[in-house]
């Protein structure tokens, strides 16, 4: 198992924000994680992904333990997240974006710099030649010298996602990688991940879009008030009655012939 | 009047230092330095503590001015690295107000020598060889010099990988920590860099006045290099010090407004307002500043040899 989420629990004073949360993403597929807005979602990433302690719990990554250790450092180790609102760098060029990627770079050091400039020209040289690829996959390499901040909402997403692949991790935490895209751009970016999940990235996705959901994921976990309600193939976790509940209770409306899909799909047209 | 333009020139370049200097910080890093005047007043300090008390040469005050401002700039950010952008401005003008306080209740030396009675009789270097007019140009000529070393220093470090991650880091801290980046360290270095070239500022400017006294180095300073830094345009060194040349001619201007001797504070006091004006204006329509940040442009190659394997490719 790549990442393994032991009983995490996380409290925000007197809120429970996260009830002993299981979770576990195999290498080479795709996790989703889905729930109602306030079931822990954005919680547990930002824990997993170091930016939040938990309270109690391990997490362990590659074999390593890395519950609590600071977000540049479990990056290093492979483990590389997305942000839901886009913050990517947006006075600063598409290109540079991606050169920023890269990880821990000779050139980043001030002394390296100096010291060992071709080194760092010829590690350049190579980033840049990728950087060029992954934007061509994308189809982003004619924006390749615009200001990250002037992308369409859709465009921004895609660079967030191939800004990450520069660091080559070993697990992609994407938080709401379609959430108010435009449904082309939608297309496009369900084809990017599954081009590089068949290239053997493996993946852990928050989403409320369940049909990119049913495209693209092997196994999903339901979380609900910081609880985990279900776990399992999407299939089977997407028939259950209890996760439906979940869903409908949230969004506030009853009607038993409604599929999950359509009840999470308009709840997800709500966020866009 | 043209030894006015030497001096106007001269003062000019002293205070680019510095704006170079803060324009590193809060242009490329995204540091917002409230207590930029403390590198400037260590700088000046330190070298003349080691010419005109301690005896030492003028070479020697500045090489440790600089290592002053370096070692202050790690102090600064080593306790705050981590922390967010707003927090900086209130610790930095803090711990300028902390240096000033140290220097204007130390006495160095003897009783009438540092403390509010400031330093006097800094040594001007290489004095000896020029006429009064001719050493005004000399000393601006050495001026020039770290200008320049400063701007090439700068401008190479901005263009570098480095450059980059501070840049990174301005935009937005949180996907540089999570692309692996070590935000602290790099914040820490952006504070020595500047720190050092903002405090070879205060040397040249010690040693050109030749003396100095701790009400030279109040707040308010500092928010004239930020009214230089945000005036030029942050994040482009050029713009740094065309923000300089304007504000330092405003506020060298009234001395040539001839008025009844009752009056002269009040013109004093009118070179501020004129520079607020300025800088909301600038601010509402100029907001880039007089010369914007300028973008690095990527040609594309002509040919992209095949992508590096496990790599995935364009359908």
């Amino acid at each position: 198992m790549l990442l393994e989420v032991d009983r995490v629990s996380r409290h925000f004073g007197g809120l429970i924000a996260l009830n002993n949360v299981s979770l576990t993403a195999e290498e080479g597929q795709i996790t989703g994680l889905i729930g109602p807005n306030g079931s822990g979602k954005t919680t547990l990433v930002n824990i997993i992904s170091g930016f939040l302690r938990p309270t109690s719990g391990r997490i362990t990554f590659a074999g390593q333990s890395i519950e609590g250790r600071e977000p540049y450092r479990i990056a290093r180790l492979g483990l590389c997240r997305t942000f839901q609102i886009t913050l990517n760098p947006q006075r600063m060029t598409v290109m540079e974006n991606m050169l920023l990627g890269a990880k821990q770079q000779l050139g980043e050091s001030v002394l390296m710099a100096a010291l060992k400039p071709r080194s760092v020209a010829a590690e350049e040289r190579h980033n840049l030649e990728r950087a060029w690829h992954l934007l061509e996959m994308v189809r982003l390499h004619n924006h390749a010298n615009e200001l990250a901040g002037g992308l369409s909402g859709g465009q921004k997403k895609l660079l967030a996602l191939v800004q990450v692949l520069m660091a080559k991790p070993r697990l992609i935490l994407l938080d709401e990688p379609v959430a108010g895209v435009n449904p082309r751009l939608i297309d496009d970016i369900v084809e990017v991940i599954k081009t590089l999940r068949n290239n053997g990235e493996t993946f852990l996705i928050i989403e409320h879009n369940m049909a990119v959901i049913r495209e693209l994921c092997d196994t999903l976990c339901v979380l609900d008030m910081g609880q985990v309600l279900a776990e399992g193939p999407v299939d089977a976790v997407l028939a259950r009655e209890d996760v439906l509940r979940a869903y409908i209770a949230a969004g506030g409306q009853l009607d038993p012939d409604t599929e999950i899909a359509t009840v999470m799909a308009a709840d997800s047209q709500e966020h866009a | 009047m043209i030894d006015f333009i030497v001096y106007l020139l001269t003062i000019v370049g002293i205070y680019g230092l510095i704006t170079l200097s803060l324009n590193f910080q809060y242009g490329q890093t995204g540091l917002v330095n409230f207590g930029q005047v403390a590198f400037f007043m260590v700088g000046a300090y330190f070298s003349s503590i080691a010419t005109a008390i301690l005896g030492w040469s003028v070479g020697v005050g500045f090489v440790l001015a600089i290592l002053a401002g370096g070692v202050l700039g790690a102090l600064m950010a080593l306790p705050i690295g981590d922390l967010r952008q707003d927090y900086w401005a209130i610790a930095t003008l803090a711990a300028a107000e902390l240096i000033r306080m140290i220097f204007l209740n130390t006495n160095l030396g003897s009783e009438y020598v540092g403390a509010s009675y400031g330093i006097s009789g800094i040594p001007a270097p290489f004095q000896g060889y020029f006429s009064t007019q001719a050493y005004g140009y000399f000393y601006l000529a050495l001026v020039a010099v770290c200008v320049v070393g400063a701007y090439v220093l700068v401008t190479w470090l901005g263009r570098s990988p480095y450059g980059r991650l501070l840049k990174g880091i301005r935009e937005s801290d949180e996907v540089a920590r999570a692309l692996g980046k070590d935000v602290r360290n790099a914040r820490i270095w952006s504070l020595v860099i500047g720190g050092a070239i903002a405090a070879a500022g205060g040397s040249l400017y010690a040693h050109f006045v030749g003396f100095i006294d701790p009400r030279f180095f109040m707040p308010l300073e500092t928010f004239l290099i930020w009214a230089m830094v945000i005036m030029g345009g942050p994040g482009n060194n050029l713009g740094a010090l065309v923000g300089t040349l304007v504000i330092e001619v405003i506020y060298n201007s009234t001395r040539f407004i001839h008025v009844p001797a009752e009056y002269s504070a009040t013109v004093a006091a009118l070179r501020m307002v004129l520079i607020g004006i300025l800088i909301i204006l600038v601010i509402l329509y100029l907001p880039r500043g007089l010369v914007p940040e300028r973008r690095r442009r990527y040609p594309r190659p002509s040919r992209l040899s095949s992508p590096p394997t496990g790599e995935p490719h364009a359908s």
